[in-house]
């Protein structure tokens, strides 16, 4: 299980810079981030290697900062990288609603984040086809 | 010489000061006696023993105490009345209120009596029994609607009880049965002359007379342009749900004042610091007596609306006094589309609400002519657990409690915690950008 990193910002000009700024400076890398947009206010997500220390930052900085569960789960960058994964999820009778996929070394590494129910169980159907968890990405 | 119709009561419309002045004094002495049937006013005259037979004229009007809005309240729902509740007829209650509501209980005899004084107000306008009048005004609990509708029936006029909303069909409406007058709030008086202009239409070509106007406040800039864009003549109309509703107070076809009908209410201005009354033709809280309600006659009413008494006599030749336009409220109160709202009402929503921050700031603004009011609040801290859905249901949660409350679309926005200016003493909660 890992924690992604949500911070909830009202939606006007700015708001952005300020969540990228204040990561920067505090020299914490972006794995990758996503927006969920309400019109009025948006969550800003994002998945580092520093989950805490962002959090701190961010909450120094004066910002609304909440911790969400995904699980990370290790494939291989290339194509057909995600297949061992798909099926496994798909033997185990599990759905995936929100999820993305990012690559941490191109041609040799990338990880599946999954959001949502069931975190637990698609990570033993991974770890039975052979497939590793991240608690900790560097 | 006037011709007198008993049918909407004329002859108090045309009775000289002195027949006024008399009429007063039996009235009031009456309904001094009436209200002691009531179980309020009985302990309250046993508490500052007042003898109800004492008071005469309108001279001892000061013996007796001020009713406030918080008495109506406290004395919910029947601790005004003063007859069998089987014969009553009809319940209003007070647009946007706190918590308990105020109901105001009416007789046949005050429905007769209301009909009346607004077709009273109406027949001053110069309307008559050839009209078509199109109420655009809420029926329902806000006395607008029926007010207006009982009064113009009384009149004879045809009726087109249309309501509020639906621009396109009032249009049509009007057009189709040649409607000659209308009822709405100046707001959306505009905003059916600014579609229409938007349409490439003429409002002109409607052919509407006359416009009754009321229930918000608003300029003589914006009279005069309502008239020059449709061709017809506005009325300025004044009424409160505790003197019934409309038909307290009217304009004649000067238009320069409102002449309140003095038969049916005795009327003072008060300082509403001291409650001293003020010197003429000064600016003060206006406070009304009922002088011919049956079921559940209000004394000294409080009604927190400023005016003043137009000095001089009316060129119209009516000898009852004209109130000025309404200059402001000495409480708190909003009116935001045509709805009574105090800021403590929306305050006390927000304050269920366990997952918003102390500080909220009640904006109002205009847009089409219509009054929006957006409340902004701030995500209490520790209270956002990464979830948008969550932010979203609670935000949907608070619309729905805020529209009951005050009954129209509030909007919502959610702020990040500590992004309204914190709150020092006084906090300023209402942000007030409306033009009118």
């Amino acid at each position: 299980m890992y924690k992604e990193v949500r911070i909830f910002v009202e939606n006007k000009p700015g708001k952005l810079s300020r969540v990228a700024e204040t990561l920067g400076n505090a020299g914490i890398d972006l794995l990758a981030l996503e927006i969920a947009d309400e019109g009025q206010f948006g969550v800003v997500k994002i998945l580092t290697a520093d989950p805490e220390r962002a959090r701190q930052v961010l909450e120094v900085a004066g910002m609304t900062v909440a911790f969400n569960q995904v699980a990370v789960i290790e494939i291989e960058d290339k194509p057909g990288g995600l297949v061992k994964l798909a099926k496994a999820i798909e033997n185990a009778g599990l759905n995936v609603s929100d999820a993305y996929g990012c690559i941490l070394e191109r041609g040799k590494r990338a990880i599946f984040v999954v959001k949502g129910e069931n975190l637990a169980a698609i990570e033993s159907s991974a770890v039975k086809a052979g497939l590793k968890p991240l608690d900790k990405l560097e | 010489m006037v011709e007198l119709d008993d049918k909407i009561g004329s002859r108090f419309e045309w009775m000289s000061r002195g027949e006024l002045a008399e009429w007063q004094s039996e009235a009031l002495a009456k309904t001094v006696l009436q209200a002691a049937k009531s179980p309020w006013y009985s302990a309250v005259f046993r508490k500052m023993g007042i003898d109800p037979a004492s008071i005469k004229s309108p001279e001892d009007i000061v013996k007796l105490p001020f009713t406030t809005k918080e008495d109506l309240r406290l004395s919910y729902p029947t601790g005004m009345l003063t007859i069998d509740p089987e014969d009553l007829i009809r319940l209003h209650t007070s647009s946007g209120t706190t918590g308990t509501p105020t109901a105001i209980l009416h007789s046949r005899a005050d429905i007769d009596c209301w009909a009346e004084l607004m077709a009273r107000c109406l027949a001053m306008t110069g309307a008559n029994s050839k009209d078509v009048f199109q109420n655009m005004s809420g029926y329902g609990m806000f006395t607008g609607g029926l007010g207006l509708h009982y009064g113009a029936e009384r009149l004879g006029m045809m009726v087109i009880p249309a309501g509020p909303g639906n621009t396109a069909r009032q249009i049509k409406l009007i057009r189709d049965f040649h409607g000659t007058c209308i009822h709405a709030t100046p707001s959306y008086a505009m905003h059916v002359a600014e579609r229409m202009i938007q349409e490439g239409d003429d409002p002109k070509s409607l052919g509407i007379k006359r416009a009754f106007l009321g229930a918000e406040p608003y300029t003589e800039e914006m009279r005069l342009k309502l008239q020059e864009l449709y061709g017809f003549k506005v009325f300025n109309s004044y009424g409160l749900s505790e003197m019934n509703g409309p038909g307290v107070a009217f304009e004649c076809p000067e238009q320069n004042g409102m002449h309140v009908w003095e038969d049916a209410f005795l009327v003072e201005i008060v300082n509403p610091e001291t409650l001293e009354p003020v010197a003429e033709g000064e600016v003060g809280e206006l406070v009304m007596t009922t002088l011919r309600r049956e079921a559940m006659p209000i004394i000294r009413y409080r009604t927190r609306d400023l005016t003043c008494i137009l000095p001089g006599e009316c060129p119209c030749g009516r000898v009852h006094r004209r109130l000025a336009r309404m200059t402001g409220r000495s409480d708190d109160m909003l009116i935001v589309r045509g709805v009574n709202v105090f800021p403590s009402q929306i305050e006390e929503v927000i304050m269920r609400h366990k997952w918003i921050g102390g500080n909220y700031v009640i904006h109002l603004t205009k847009a089409e002519a219509l009054d929006q009011m957006t409340v902004r609040v701030e995500l209490a801290k520790g209270e956002f657990d990464g979830s948008i859905e969550t932010v979203r249901n609670l935000r949907a949660q608070l619309h729905k409690e805020l529209r009951e409350q005050v009954g129209f679309n509030v909007n919502i926005e959610v702020l990040e915690p500590g992004s309204l200016p914190a709150s020092e003493g006084k906090a300023k909660r209402v942000i007030d950008e409306r033009e009118y």
